[in-house]
């Protein structure tokens, strides 16, 4: 279970700087998520967390950590809050220069 | 009041302040005049907290909601970490003086103020903490707050930039993230001097190279040291002139400061290979940031570019790393900080009086014989920046030379001085090209912004020029308390281990 947790973890970092890359912002956007919950994923992990309880579970022995739980829940917040600032950074963008390809956004050039 | 609420003051001041003045949001300069008071209060409080730390001589501890060290948050003062937090509110609020003179649309929009204010609080709260974890919220507050306030730029390309800032500075977080999972999965603990004594004890946890990858790679994103720089200068040359001029100074100190607590606390054993790449990457970046600043085409940029070379020398001293090499470090930072927001400021100064607002050189040829005050400013910083007496910069860049004869790196040191005499090229021609040079036929200054902020700095930096002496005892003593990592350990007083 640890390591099909761990290889679940790699894949999501895999796709998601994948898509982090891509030159469409919108998939980009994406990938942003993706790693995020990715690195919120990883950090369960760095927990103790062993994968067939649940989290919390009140096992002697197999309890789980609390603090990356807590750490979790404000990098949720701090990414959903990136998020939405990416997105409305969007909006401005594609506004202004009519195009989604990152190719297109360029004019930083003197 | 407890001593130990001292070090709480220069954070919350400001966040109070941010939330007071949104409270003001129809009347703006009610709302300009609140953050400037606030701004000024927090300065306050950090320049008694220094003092504070410097008189009792022991690092300032303060445990958030009472729980114990390694438990709860804590927030830890000793003398870098006031000296940082002085030398930013410092800038901050100059800027902040600047912005009220200031005739940039961007400086009235209705939360300009706010979000310098929660800027501060980022800034000052990720170099007070002690805790990993913090660090990273407060590196996401200022973060967030410098891209908002690059969107709002007058420079229509400042959307642009913030973007492409905020997606790398982005990347950073992730790589503390990945840092704060891998050091808790090793040694369970987030607290820095916790983490210190278990590395130190234990060095050989397979995790521990990793995060000490990923934190030197979120620090080099953060003072924009060279493979990561490529966003800086687009970044700071878009933003409105007030907020370029603390991004180029103080918000690079970040980097600087983790480097200094990465090579002297957390890794303090184990960090001989990060020095010898962080004195490679200084040279690299005294000639990257040098020759690029010589070949660009607007004086922005250019001082932008400027602050990768100047970032280099305080890397080089840090990977130095012997006592005097980290004074001179601290020394260099604060000076830097000083003359580069000074610049800045003269730079946008001279946009906001050009026919066209722009800093390019094109436009800039010829403005200074209408501007003879501004050409003394300009004249002085740049002297500094160079480093020739009687200003500061001088005294920054003697103590960096003679920490690098003592260690014998003679190699960087000739290195160092071609590099030093490329920002001679460039601030020379910049200089020529402005006040020396004949205006285009018909060519007018219009009115523009104000010039008592970088007056302010540049006389501040003639005062630490000629007498430095108040400055240099600070930086050895921090020097001697960097040098003993168990100071900083023990004045958290641990609850176990």
């Amino acid at each position: 279970m640890d390591a099909l947790t761990a290889l679940c973890i790699g894949a999501m970092f895999g796709i998601g700087i994948f898509q982090l890359l891509r030159r469409n912002v919108i998939r980009s956007a994406i990938g942003f998520v993706i790693v995020s919950n990715a690195i919120n994923l990883f950090l369960l992990s760095a927990g103790a967390y062993d994968g067939l309880v649940p989290a919390y579970a009140n096992l002697i022995g197999v309890r789980s950590d609390a603090l990356p739980q807590a750490l979790i829940l404000t990098a949720i917040v701090i990414s959903m809050g990136g998020f939405a600032f990416v997105l409305a950074m969007l909006n401005i963008v594609a506004a202004r220069y009519k195009a989604a390809d990152l190719d297109e956004i360029s004019e930083l050039k003197y | 009041m407890l001593a130990a609420h001292l070090v709480l003051l220069p954070i919350v001041v400001p966040l109070a302040g941010a939330a007071l003045a949104l409270v003001f949001w129809r009347r703006p300069r009610a709302q300009a005049g609140f953050a400037f008071g606030a701004l000024l209060a927090a300065l306050a409080s950090s320049a008694y907290l220094l003092y504070h730390v410097w008189t009792i001589g022991r690092p300032v501890v303060f445990q958030v909601g009472g729980w114990a060290a390694p438990f709860g948050i804590s927030l830890v003062g000793d003398l870098l970490s006031a000296t940082m937090a002085l030398m930013c509110q410092l800038v901050i609020a100059a800027c902040a003086l600047y912005a009220l003179g200031s005739r940039e649309a961007a400086t009235t929009y209705p939360t300009f103020y706010t979000l310098l204010l929660t800027l501060t609080t980022g800034l000052t709260g990720a170099m007070l903490t002690g805790d990993l974890f913090n660090l990273f919220v407060f590196a996401e507050l200022l973060v967030i707050s410098a891209t908002a306030l690059t969107a709002i730029s007058d420079d229509r390309l400042g959307v642009e930039a913030a973007f492409k800032y905020f997606y790398v500075s982005t990347l950073a977080g992730i790589c503390l993230l990945i840092a704060c999972g891998s050091l808790y999965i090793s040694y369970g603990t987030l607290n820095l001097a916790d983490l210190a004594g278990r590395i130190a004890a234990a060095p050989d946890r397979p995790l521990v190279g990793i995060a000490l990858a990923m934190l030197a790679g979120f620090f080099m994103i953060k003072s924009a040291v060279v493979p990561f720089h490529f966003w800086q200068p687009d970044f700071h040359a878009t933003a409105p002139t007030a907020i370029s001029a603390l991004l180029s100074s103080v918000v690079v100190k970040l980097g600087v400061y983790g480097f200094i607590r990465l090579t002297t606390l957390l890794y303090a054993g184990q960090s001989d290979g990060l020095r010898a790449v962080l004195v490679a990457l200084g040279v690299v970046g005294l000639f990257f940031g040098g020759l690029s600043a010589a070949g660009t085409h607007n004086a922005k940029r250019m001082l932008a570019y400027s602050t990768l070379g100047q970032i280099g020398y305080i890397l080089i001293a840090i990977g130095w790393g012997t006592p005097p090499a980290l004074a001179a470090a601290v020394v260099f930072a604060f000076n830097h900080a000083l003359l580069k927001a000074a610049m800045l400021m003269l730079a946008g100064y001279l946009a906001s009086r050009a026919p066209v607002k722009t800093a390019s050189f094109e436009v800039l040829t010829g403005l200074g014989k209408y501007l003879p005050v501004a050409g003394a400013l300009f004249l002085l910083g740049g002297l500094g920046l160079v480093g020739i007496p009687p200003l500061n910069g001088f005294l920054s860049k003697l103590l960096v030379f003679r920490s690098g004869v003592e260690v014998g790196d003679y190699l960087v040191l000739a290195l160092a001085g071609v590099g030093s005499l490329i920002s001679l090229v460039y601030i020379a021609r910049a200089f020529e090209r402005i006040w020396w040079q004949p205006p285009a036929d018909g060519v007018k200054v219009k009115p523009g912004d104000q010039l008592f902020a970088p007056a302010l700095l540049i006389a501040l930096s003639v005062v630490l020029g000629v007498w430095g002496e108040p400055l240099l005892a600070l930086a050895n003593a921090t020097a001697v308390w960097l040098g003993d990592p168990t100071n900083y350990i023990q004045a958290l007083q641990l609850v176990r281990g």
